[in-house]
């Protein structure tokens, strides 16, 4: 039984451009990748692009002028599915870690000041789900080759890929790492999506947290032990913030009051 | 059963001609922790070490693997190709954490990935040294008399060594000009003897006793909520414990094709993924419910369907947790109704 090729589109907004990157650098799979699907837009790969009807949108980055959220909703409305990719498109990103502190305009001003811009009228910065309906999320900083590639032939072959939900963590004891946090050092491990093979606490580096919140993350448990262990407030929230985004903003505002009660 | 006796300038030549069995394994440590690793001799191992850091259910289920290849027609298996293994210096503790898995992968329902690792893998087991987090005295596992094929207890200038298996007699066979039948009245005091000392090496607070009847009183107690505020859903302490067993299945496909693999891989009650259903419905949505049926599961309800707790106490949910969460902590705040500092 063959299928059709799926028709896909990728598409980059405010990002490094790495998780597109990441698709261009999956060498010895390029090509059953173009094989096995019809590439109708792809701008950073090619310049003979349509841009149509899709059957996946695989969309980078996160939405930050009036422009790009005009161009993210054209994408939707001609795709039967969108995929985030990258955690800038399914959390925010670095540019969303002051989500929702209502200082916008003023961090705008600041930047800006009175300059005349005549691109795009900026907006915060958010991710996709903030706009459109996004069918799934495939985190990453860059996102991983593997799970990527593992994703893709699953929707190829119509079926549902499956994403590691749990955090950094299992791998990382797969590995048989000693736990960073029990020597003291800020890991963000237990709130963070694995998947990447937990590659930083296997070169003795805590976790960053770069591919984003996990499913089922205690943010008030790990303030609480990083406290313990002498960290203060102000660089736990900074440094939980920093790639968690829209997937931890609500978590941390409630950390906020609890500690203000106390 | 049949205990033998041999110098212990021995091993390394009777650990050589064991690996015309299979792969010769054991504790390694390298910067400052502790795994199996394989080796090419005695010298390569530290015998000295309290715990590896991933017990040794690893080689018999290990954390990701392929169970079969599939395409449009049918499936192929993917057993046939482990590799003949001995390993070499298990604990007590983690000989008993087999013997619990082999009632799970092997008993009502015969797994074969796992019936076709413990075939071919050899335990030989070696009499360890106690540290603080050592809770073996609590579960009943301190000393161990079936599950291995060989176990040497050091007694200082010999080895006591136990046969378990014909297997392991097949390995003592390879040498027998290294081992002797000849035990006498001081074999029997210096075992005794090292019995009493090992007994005396425990420090860790715990006493298990009374722990069915302590769950059943403590279901609803809030302990559990003070419990679950502080787990870090991390799930450490389900992958070094030797007697968790829980599995994930995922299949891949190959990228364009109908084909590609059904894998299998350690998955933990403690995630909330794991409970999900059918319709998105969650059992234990709640951190709270996840330890309590961790535990539960240890203490209370493993006792009522095998006679013994599923907790062998090998101390490393007392080094892995980073909230202080484990066997002891939990229990001693089960009956004292309080969560310690
Ligand atoms: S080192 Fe970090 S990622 Fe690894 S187990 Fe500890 S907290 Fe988790
Ligand atoms: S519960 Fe803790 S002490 Fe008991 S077997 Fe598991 S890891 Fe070891
Ligand atoms: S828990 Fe008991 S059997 Fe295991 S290493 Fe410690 S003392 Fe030995
Ligand atoms: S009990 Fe400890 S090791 Fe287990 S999931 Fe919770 S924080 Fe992690």
């Amino acid at each position: 039984m063959t299928r059709p090729s799926p028709k896909i589109g990728v598409y980059g907004f405010t990002g490094c451009a790495g998780d597109q990157l990441m698709i261009l650098n999956c060498e010895d799979q390029l090509v059953d990748l173009f094989g096995a699907t019809e590439i109708r837009s792809f701008v950073m790969a090619k310049s003979d692009n349509h841009e149509a009807e899709l059957d996946v949108a695989l969309v980078e980055g996160s939405i930050s002028t009036e422009a790009q959220l005009k161009h993210l909703k054209d994408i939707r409305e001609r795709s039967k599915v969108l995929i985030a990719i990258g955690t800038c498109a399914c959390w925010g990103g670095p540019q969303a870690m002051k989500l929702g502190d209502g200082k916008f305009e003023e961090r705008y001003k600041k930047v800006y000041g009175n300059a005349k811009i005549t691109v795009s009228k900026a907006i915060e910065g958010q991710p996709l789900d903030a706009f459109v309906k996004v069918d799934m999320k495939i985190p990453g900083c860059p996102i991983d080759k593997q799970e990527f590639l593992k994703s893709v032939s699953k929707l190829v072959a119509g079926k549902h890929p499956y994403l590691l939900k749990s955090p950094v963590c299992l791998e990382c004891k797969w590995k048989e790492n000693k736990c960073l946090l029990l020597d003291g050092k800020f890991c963000a491990g237990p709130l963070t999506k694995g998947g990447c093979g937990a590659v930083c606490p296997s070169h003795n580096l805590p976790c960053v947290g770069c591919w984003g919140p996990t499913d089922d993350l205690n943010v008030s448990a790990e303030y609480d032990l990083l406290k313990e262990k002498g960290f203060v407030p102000e660089e736990i929230i900074t440094k939980i913030r920093k790639f968690g985004g829209s997937g931890v903003m609500e978590l941390v505002k409630n950390l906020e009051k609890k500690e203000a009660k106390k | 059963m049949m205990i033998l006796k041999m110098k212990k300038e021995d091993l390394p030549a009777f650990l050589e001609s064991a690996k015309e069995w299979g792969e010769l394994w054991g504790p390694t440590t390298k910067d400052g922790k502790t795994s199996y690793a394989k080796v090419d001799s005695l010298s390569q191992m530290d015998l000295k070490a309290t715990r590896t850091v991933i017990p040794p259910k690893k080689f018999l289920y290990p954390p990701r693997f392929t169970m079969f290849d599939f395409d449009e027609e049918g499936f192929v298996e993917r057993t046939g190709d482990v590799p003949k293994r001995i390993l070499f210096g298990l604990h007590p503790c983690d000989v008993h954490g087999i013997l619990i898995m082999d009632k799970l992968f092997l008993e009502t329902y015969k797994d074969p990935y796992y019936a076709e690792r413990r075939e071919k893998t050899l335990l030989l087991g070696h009499s360890c040294i106690p540290d603080d987090k050592c809770m073996c005295f609590a579960t009943n596992t301190d000393f161990v008399a079936e599950g291995f094929d060989l176990f040497f207890t050091d007694l200082k200038m010999f080895y006591l060594v136990w046969v378990g298996s014909s297997k392991g007699h097949d390995l003592v066979r390879m040498r027998a000009d290294l081992f002797s039948r000849n035990l006498d009245k001081n074999d029997i005091l210096n075992y005794t003897e090292y019995r009493k000392w090992k007994t005396a090496q425990f420090k860790a607070k715990i006493d298990l006793t009374g722990m069915p009847d302590i769950f059943e009183l403590g279901y609803n107690s809030p302990i559990w909520d003070e419990l679950g505020e502080k787990c870090l859903s991390c799930g450490q302490c389900s992958m070094v414990c030797p007697t968790c067993n829980c599995y994930n299945v995922v299949d891949e496909v190959d990228l364009g094709t109908a084909e590609g693999t059904r894998d299998r891989f350690w998955d933990s009650c403690m995630f909330r993924e794991y409970s999900v259903v059918a319709g998105g419905h969650n059992f234990r949505d709640k951190r709270a419910d996840r330890l309590r049926l961790w535990y539960t599961h240890k203490l209370q309800a493993f006792i009522g369907e095998f006679g013994k707790p599923a907790c062998v106490g090998c101390g490393r949910c007392v080094a892995t947790c980073p909230v202080d969460i484990n066997v002891a902590t939990v229990s001693t705040a089960l009956k004292e109704q309080e969560v310690g500092k």
